[in-house]
């Protein structure tokens, strides 16, 4: 426990042996040494060789404190870096979830023609999280739903014996790289097709990532029930997605003043829902046909 | 003329008040007396790497979120050696993968976890509780030395081993991080790491 004594004859600053912080390094505390005797500096020499206790050296100590500090600048450093290209606590929002609703959005995504309002419902502007809104979009299951996917489509090619790391690899790239292109090109029609829309590009992300739930569960009736059972999953997928997309989509583009676009306008967000819609099953047929032969 | 006195204990540039300069004692003597244990200077205290193992042994017994404020590295480290050693018995040398996996791991656990708490998490708190919860998996490696786990049972032994590593590690995690409502959530991506580590014991 490091305490600052006042006394002393010299009101010098004491410190323990046991003190948690780190010494301040450089911090001229010269002026308050008590009056030495002539052989002060000569001991002074010996300590450095005193090896049978490491921690004691002063030596030592100066050398884990500057190394401390050390990291923590580089920590700085990484953080402020983070911040500038993403923006962790918009990111947070989409990762606010509970239990109930992952469970409740999966069995939407799955079965969404009984679900009646698709607004996504906003406390004075801000749209609220994910657990307290059954229709916000979220990122955790997609982020899940990607490594799933992953690791699924590994141990599909191990019971084929075609497995070796380099095929998961390359698995995982290629989806990586159809997600991008998804979301750069509804990137574009949000541009191109809206005055105002809260969809950011996380937003995009959320519901592109929300075929691999489906893809997931093609590839595990395929595996389970051979290739009939594979086609029948993925048309039942397929049209669930397109209907989940198109209402999202449709509620979620207008935004919360839907009534005030003009008409070619709204055309417009009308065929990139449609488009975005229909692009999903040749997506999830691509990405997973040759996981079940 | 150099005067005998004790060694210097104290920190650069701030004299300890124990500093009597006119004290003549031998020096070498105090110095060894005055260190602190060696395991304790180490910061492995084995009281509570035994009380971390037990919480991770008992699955239904509620965690103590304090355990966690010290990240101790050492018995994760012991465990993913027994992992290794435990697989070399079996004719795997693949310590290099064990060691790849934890990381990208502990990594992506760190990130989601981050992200999903109101507190944030330090990664060495996220690599101690994975390492620690790495406890069972040893188990089903070292029963894959005697048996071959590619049958029915040994499918069951897995998923069984693989729930209970993850529901121990999601147990820490919640009592730690104080978040409610996501044990389910926190669990699945741990399931998914110690089934890669599964994967490896069983194929």
């Amino acid at each position: 426990m490091a305490y600052h004594s006042g006394y002393g004859a010299h009101g010098s600053k004491h410190r323990t042996r046991a003190a948690p912080d780190p010494p301040p390094l450089f911090d001229d505390t010269s002026g308050g040494y008590p009056l030495q005797p002539g052989g002060y500096p000569a001991p002074g020499a010996d300590v450095a060789f005193n090896v049978n206790h490491l921690l004691g050296d002063p030596v030592a100590n100066v050398a884990m404190a500057y190394g401390s500090s050390i990291a923590s600048h580089g920590k700085d450093i990484v953080h402020k870096e983070l911040h500038r290209f993403v923006s962790v606590n918009k990111l947070k929002y989409f990762f606010a979830v509970d239990t109930a609703y992952v469970a409740k959005k999966l069995g939407l995504l799955v079965f969404p023609y009984t679900h009646q309002n698709w607004e996504v419902q906003y406390s004075r502007d801000v749209p609220l999280p994910p657990r307290q809104d059954l229709n916000a979009p979220d990122l955790y299951i997609p982020t899940m739903a990607f490594i799933t996917y992953v690791l699924l489509a590994g141990m599909a090619l191990g019971i084929q014996k075609r497995f070796s790391p380099e095929v998961l690899g390359l698995c995982a790239s290629t989806a990586l790289v159809w997600v991008v292109l998804e979301v750069l090109a509804l990137l574009l029609g949000v541009y191109l097709a809206t005055v105002r829309s809260d969809l950011s590009t996380f937003h995009l992300l959320a519901y592109s990532g929300y075929k691999y739930v489906g893809m997931i569960l093609s590839v595990l009736t395929g595996l389970l029930f051979g290739s009939d059972g594979y086609y029948v999953a993925l048309a039942w997928t397929s049209s669930a997605l397109m209907y989940f997309i198109a209402r999202s989509l449709r509620t979620a583009a207008l935004g919360p003043d839907s009534m005030g676009a003009p008409a070619p306008r709204q055309r417009l967000q009308l065929y990139l829902t449609l488009g975005a819609a229909a692009f999903q099953p040749l997506i999830i047929y691509w990405l997973t046909f040759h996981l079940v032969r | 003329m150099i005067q005998p006195q004790q060694p210097y204990t104290g920190q650069i540039f701030q004299p300890t008040q124990t500093f009597s300069p006119t004290a003549p004692q031998p020096f070498y003597g105090n110095s060894f007396e005055d260190e602190p244990p060696l395991l304790e200077e180490l910061g492995i205290n084995f009281d509570h790497i035994w009380q971390k193992t037990l919480t991770v042994l008992h699955p239904l017994k509620v965690a103590d979120g304090s355990i966690m404020n010290e990240t101790d590295l050492a018995g994760p480290m012991v465990f993913c050696l027994a992992f290794g050693a435990t697989l070399l018995l079996a004719g795997k040398i693949q310590f290099g993968y064990v060691y790849g996996i934890s990381a990208i791991g502990c990594l992506g656990m760190f990130c989601l976890l981050n992200l999903m708490s109101m507190t944030g998490v330090s990664f060495g708190c996220v690599a101690s509780v994975l390492g620690y919860c790495l406890l069972p998996m040893i188990l089903l490696s070292s029963f894959a030395v005697i048996f071959s786990l590619q049958g029915m049972i040994g499918i069951i032994l897995t998923a069984g081993i693989i729930g209970w590593c993850s529901f121990s590690a999601s147990k820490i995690f919640i009592s730690a991080l104080a978040m409610e409502g996501q044990q389910l959530l926190v669990a699945y991506p741990c399931a998914l790491l110690y089934g890669v580590f599964a994967l490896i014991s069983v194929f």
